[in-house]
């Protein structure tokens, strides 16, 4: 060993030279280089440094080995794809003000910078040569595919115009907007409150009202938050890691839990991506999970296992004593004693019975949940709420289990996603209409968690009522309900739909049948705000027009977004406030206030002063954060496109409720405390339940608990509801407590020769018809083979992958592409809904992309029948990529085929199918569909005889429980029953 | 914390303040210094060139990185803690403990003394950063507790060998005086670190030849660190000849051909490694204890050298 020198050497000034490498890092990293580099131990700087997104440079990769630079702005937006809304950053050639390309943006608090692939392929989307790019008028008949340009001006006067007749002449319920996923929070709900329509639409009982209605009756607020990363174990009833709500926020933070060693539980018939990644995955029979989670229960019960502290506390376990046990003991023993008495019969025997799973499997598993104590997230909303009768009992006995642990609002627990949202009350507010949209709330579905949107064409046709002006709202209601073609059977008849306006950026399977098709802007050409419960914490997202922020930040100014925007391409704040203004040029109907600015009286609102006086007012740390930085509220958003509000809310049910809000006090029995004192005015509107108040009119205020008057949960007891007597008093009393209810594909249910059609679930690069025209995901998916357990396709006589198989529904069927593979229980056929783009022959306006088929569409006296006559291929373009096009599969529109199925209760439509499976017929082409519409009659009018009406059930003479949460409520006297007609007794 | 993570592997940790909160007060270059010297470690050139410029310190090239920190001296807790001298096992173990305790998910390579300093560092910096005094509190008690139980546990003497690497001796000694800087400004703890209390044994003249070619390459046994380097002077200045391996194979040739003058030769590096330990800038109950443990491995190994074998 040469000796070594003395460690005694001059000491160097340390200091200095941690200040050295300090300002050498911010100097290295503000060039938008890496100063820490390396595959371990240094992270890299993934993202570019916000100094630098008014000029970032990236070398031009093709021009290697030339030294090319790229000068780009960043400027934030957020995705317009799926519902998750994550931040995107669009980089803004510097040189041709024009976006190139859209990444990650680091500033967002929800997705952190990371994305799907939607995120990106953004950029096809806006290049898309196909979009539409100016106002058009139908030319010809509805549907002849014959249109002509117009001006913006000549389509708000003739909207305006029919807008303003019918709200003059007191027809405001032949006006509606229908909306596909939101991709904001509430601006089309105010501007239908601002004209007094009661029109609001939303596809949410084709989505997610199944799942929702689970979780509202338990907590008063529709959705669960679940905190995956600080779960010990994650139960998920979907395929969550891919697809969903809000499937990139939440799939980052389930990775993050499963690398710090927690357990996730997967209970998905399929094997999807995430039950690949799952500890526990379990493909159960089609409407047997809530069997599955009662079981659960049970273990959880059974074993000592219950988190009995919160139970006493938080459940409304009086209320059910009351109700279910009245002659019994009234203390909580007695409840301990009568919970294990209820579900008792749910024993893992049972659930093997109806899941087809072993019980010894289900009992291990339940030891994993049992064992997860607070630290519990679980997670159902589409998947088999959304399919099956009675599926909103999944998602309400999956909140059991977290209910039973105390695994509510605790790190790692589930919490009611009002926490973790932020709705900001925006400049304007508008009272609630005074009219009830019968259409769309019937009095069929009291307890309907949305609007029942997939019925609207039956209901036409029943002549309930005709819509006089009806919009979609970047939706496609033929392609993506059930039952299509009745919607195209109503869209083509005036007397049903007077004019149909087409608010859609592409091309789509309804707006064929448009009378007005108006351009909408993509996620970087529009405005909105949104929040999402992603994590614990709250945050405010904003979507913009990327160019018009680019155009400001180089000193001009930009009024209207169409001056930036492709072509004449707008944005839906900018539009409704300008129809505003025509529907109500002066004022008179008490519409244009809405709409006016406060700084300028008497002047149109712009967007600039909408989202300035929003971030300014009702944004809690925001204008502060700005200021740091020398910004504006609204300068702060353009820059960052994301705030972060809060974090770590925790259980806001046990907040002391403030001494100032308790006023002649009212306090029930059970504890339900009601005040005379007014409610304070909040910022944060987002949506709750509106429990009633007292018969003195005093508001609920909280609950108490050990003597103190804490804030508990937006139900009518104040506590987490067991025992719903909403559900026991309008009607269904058997349904008052988690329960559950055989699907209509239950195996009983089927004859011999049926199967289950599972066709809920999405691919993963691809959302709906919203994602259409994105080249890269078109490559990556378009079609929808139909997945087939190999001991089926043995017994059908499906030889091979490949082979065309007819499967037939109660109205009609369609030809696929077998799919033979164990990745699905035998019994059980399954299809994405994500595929069978078409376009109707003779419609040139509209190109095929690598998408949609050209087919023709006949109809006699047997029904509808749909035909491929050209499938994709390579085609000439000014985008050399359609040459490219290497595919011609583009899959089957299957949901043309599937009659309406609605839930009788939550209203959902219940999406799975009985169906036939057999061997294409000599002369099936692939892609093939019939339907009877006739015979879709028939089913709907089955499926309503299974409903409860109002008239009947009503316990007080309303037509619904008014503290139910609704979109868009109406005022207070709209509920009540024409007639005043009510409860049988 | 735990919603406070960055991208893996580097931890980042924001205290009770969101990414955008007031910038941190204290001393950023401080912390920054170490993270900076812990990168060095790990970043192949030239990918940390912009780290030696700014420490004022020689680029090294990819082939002396990798002589020093790959192949005579990799930079692992688990080599100089563990009973076998060899990566994973207890070592890393121990350390991958305290990352866990944090709540955070241990690396691949936890103990690599590059992601240590990286820890170390961002625990200062989120420390720095905390408003709340029991957070900062913690954070601070947690920064302590890496450093007296697994850095200056084994990392002196792994400088000191660094530091008779040229390309790395300049990064060894400034590190060696970063982390004595800690130390006075911390304040190590009395008692030894874990990972010293409960060492394996030391040699003892009675250990059989394969026992002791098991324990001399592990620092932890002797006291001491054998690279190859110095099995290559070892050969030089005894006149044996080296055969190229592993370092157990290399020492049983040298010892088959002379055991008296292997032994010999051990123990001199001992015993001047007891004497680095004791000239170690980070004072300390492990200094002594290192020191103590060479001084022992001397003696052994002298009356090794003139017994019969």
């Amino acid at each position: 060993m040469p000796a070594p020198r003395s460690q005694h050497q001059p000491t160097p000034d340390l200091t200095a030279l941690g200040e050295r490498v300090s300002a050498a890092r911010a100097a290295t990293e503000a060039r938008g280089e890496t100063f820490y580099q390396g595959a371990s131990k240094t992270f890299l700087a993934g993202f570019p440094p916000p100094q630098r997104w008014d000029d970032w440079v990236e070398l031009d990769s093709r021009a290697w080995p030339e030294r090319v630079e790229h000068h780009s702005m960043l400027v934030p937006t957020t995705c317009f794809n799926c519902e998750s809304a994550c931040g995107l950053l669009a980089y803004v050639d510097r040189s041709t003000l024009q976006v190139r390309k859209f990444e990650g943006n680091p500033a967002h608090p929800g997705s952190r910078g990371r994305n799907c692939a939607k995120g990106p392929s953004t950029i096809n989307q806006v290049t898309d040569p196909d979009r539409i790019l100016y106002p058009l008028r139908r030319a010809g008949e509805r549907g002849e595919g014959k249109w002509e340009r117009v001006s913006w001006d000549e389509a708000l006067d003739a909207l305006a115009a029919r807008l303003r007749a019918a709200i003059v002449e007191g027809r405001q319920n032949e006006i509606m907007i229908h909306i596909g996923r939101p991709g904001e929070d509430g601006f089309t709900e105010r501007v239908l409150a601002s004209w007094g329509v009661d029109g609001h639409n939303s596809h949410t009982n084709v989505c997610s009202s199944g799942g929702r209605t689970g979780f509202q009756f338990w907590t008063g607020i529709d959705r669960p938050s679940p905190d995956h990363a600080n779960a010990k174990v994650i139960y998920l009833i979907s395929s969550h890691l891919e697809t969903g709500h809000y499937f990139n926020p939440h799939a980052q933070r389930i990775t993050e839990a499963r690398a710090k060693g927690a357990k996730v539980i997967v209970l998905d018939t399929r094997l999807s991506n995430t039950a690949t990644h799952a500890d526990y995955w379990l493909s159960p029979q089609p409407g047997s999970e809530a069997a599955i989670n009662l079981a659960v229960a049970r273990h959880i019960i059974t074993t000592g296992r219950v988190n009995w502290d919160f139970v006493h506390d938080w459940w409304n376990w009086q209320e059910y004593l009351e109700a279910r046990r009245p002659d019994g003991p009234q203390d909580f023993a007695a409840f301990q004693a009568a919970l294990g008495e209820e579900y008792d019969g749910y024993t893992f025997e049972l659930a093997a019975a109806e899941s087809g799973i072993d019980a010894a499997v289900l009992a291990e598993m339940a030891e994993v949940v049992a064992g997860a104590g607070t630290a519990f997230s679980c997670h159902s909303w589409r998947s088999a709420a959304a399919s099956n009768l009675g599926g909103w009992q999944v998602s309400r006995t999956v909140f059991f289990l977290a209910a039973l642990l105390g695994a509510v609002a605790t790190p790692g627990g589930t919490f009611p996603n009002a926490y973790n949202k932020y709705v900001p009350r925006p400049i304007h507010t508008p009272p609630h209409p005074k009219v009830w949209q019968e259409l769309s709330w019937p009095l069929e579905f009291p307890l309907a968690q949305n609007e029942l949107s997939f019925l609207l064409p039956h209901f036409l046709k029943d002549g309930r009522g005709r819509l006089d002006t009806y919009f979609t709202r970047v939706y496609n209601p033929v392609w993506t309900n059930p039952d299509g073609l009745s919607w195209m059977e109503v869209l083509t008849d005036p007397e049903k739909v007077g004019c149909y306006v087409a608010l859609t950026p592409t091309w789509n399977e309804s707006a064929y049948f448009a009378d007005w098709i108006l351009p909408m802007g993509h996620a970087s050409e529009r405005h909105d705000t949104h929040s999402y419960e992603q994590y614990d914490g709250q945050w405010l997202g904003f979507r913009q027009p990327v160019l018009r922020a680019a155009r400001e930040r180089l000193g001009e100014t930009v009024t209207d977004t169409r001056e930036v925007n492709p072509g004449e391409v707008w944005e839906e704040n900018e539009l409704y406030i300008e129809l505003s203004w025509r529907i109500d040029p002066d004022g008179r109907l008490g519409i244009r206030q809405y709409y006016e600015s406060k700084e300028r009286p008497g002047e149109k609102l712009t967007v600039d002063e909408y989202y300035g006086w929003m971030f300014d007012h009702s944004v809690p740390g925001l204008p502060e954060a700005a200021a740091a930085e020398g910004l504006s509220a609204l300068q702060y958003m353009r820059r960052y496109g994301a705030f972060e509000i809060t974090k770590g809310q925790g259980a806001l049910y046990a907040e002391e409720v403030p001494p100032a809000e308790l006023e002649d006090l009212h306090v029930t029995p059970t504890g339900r405390v009601y005040t005379s004192a007014p409610k304070p005015e909040s910022d944060n509107i987002g949506p709750l339940g509106a429990p009633p108040p007292d018969d003195r009119g005093r508001r609920p205020v909280g609950v108490v608990v050990d003597g103190t008057v804490r804030r508990g949960f937006p139900t009518p007891s104040g506590r987490l509801e067991l025992y719903s007597s909403t559900i026991a008093a309008w009607g269904w009393p058997e349904h008052a407590l988690p329960g559950y209810i055989r699907s209509h594909v239950h195996p009983d249910e089927l004859a011999p020769d049926q199967m289950v059609l599972l066709s809920t679930f999405r691919l993963p690069t691809q959302i709906h018809t919203r994602s259409a025209n994105s080249k890269w995901l078109d490559e990556l998916s378009h079609t929808n083979p139909v997945w087939i357990h190999p001991s089926d396709a043995g017994r059908l006589g499906v030889r091979r992958t490949g082979e065309l198989v007819r499967v037939s529904t109660d109205i009609g069927y369609f030809v696929a592409k077998a799919w033979i593979t164990e990745g699905i229980r035998p019994g059980v056929v399954a299809c994405s809904h994500h595929m069978g783009r078409w376009k109707l022959t003779g419609h040139d306006q509209v190109s095929p992309g690598g998408m949609m088929a050209t087919v023709e569409l006949g109809h006699d006296a047997a029904g509808w029948s749909m035909h491929a006559r050209e499938r994709v291929g390579p085609y000439e373009s000014a985008d050399p990529d359609t040459r490219r096009i290497w595919w011609s599969d583009t899959g089957v529109h299957q949901n043309l085929t599937m009659p309406v199925h609605p839930d009788p209760i939550s209203g959902m439509h219940c999406w799975h199918q009985a169906v036939r499976v057999s061997s294409a017929r000599p002369g099936d082409s692939h892609g093939d569909v019939a339907v009877d519409t006739e015979k879709s009659r028939e089913v709907y009018r089955q499926w309503m005889a299974r409903t409860r009406p109002a008239g009947t059930y009503s316990p007080d003479s309303t037509r619904r429980p008014a503290w139910l949460m609704r979109p868009l409520k109406p005022a207070a006297e709209t509920f009540s029953l024409p007639g005043g007609t009510g409860r049988r007794t | 914390m735990r919603q406070a993570l960055e991208p893996r592997p580097t931890p980042r940790l924001a205290g009770d303040g969101s990414a955008r909160s007031a910038p941190a007060p204290g001393d950023p270059g401080r912390w920054e210094l170490i993270r900076a010297l812990g990168a060095l470690c790990g970043a192949p050139p030239p990918d940390g060139w912009v780290i030696c410029d700014a420490l004022g310190l020689a680029r090294w090239s990819r082939a002396e990185h990798t002589g020093v920190f790959v192949l005579d001296l990799p930079p692992h807790a688990s080599i100089h803690l563990g009973p076998e001298g060899k990566l994973g096992g207890v070592g890393a173990d121990r350390v991958a403990g305290m990352w866990r305790a944090l709540d955070l998910q241990p690396p691949a390579d936890a103990d690599h003394l590059g992601a240590l300093l990286g820890l170390y560092a961002e625990l200062g910096r989120a420390g720095d950063a905390c408003r709340r005094d029991l957070t900062r509190r913690r954070l601070e008690h947690a920064r302590v507790a890496l450093l007296a139980e697994h850095l200056a546990s084994w990392v002196p003497g792994y400088l000191a060998a660094a530091s008779t690497h040229p390309p790395a001796a300049g990064w060894a000694r400034l590190t060696a005086s970063a982390l004595a800087r800690e130390a006075d400004r911390s304040g190590l703890p009395a008692a030894l670190p874990a990972a010293l209390r409960d060492a394996p044994a030391a040699i003892a003249a009675g250990d059989g030849l394969d026992e002791l070619l098991d324990a001399l390459p592990a620092p932890v046994r002797t006291g001491f660190v054998l690279t190859h380097t110095d099995l290559v002077a070892a050969g030089r200045q005894t006149g044996l000849g080296v055969r190229r391996g592993e370092r157990r194979y290399t020492l049983r040739a040298m010892l088959e051909q002379d055991p008296a003058a292997t032994f010999a030769w051990l123990s001199d590096h001992a015993r001047r490694w007891a004497c680095l330990h004791r000239d170690s800038p980070l004072a300390g109950p492990a200094r002594d204890w290192w020191a103590q443990r060479a001084t022992l491995s001397a003696a052994v190994l002298q009356t090794l050298a003139g017994e019969p074998r």
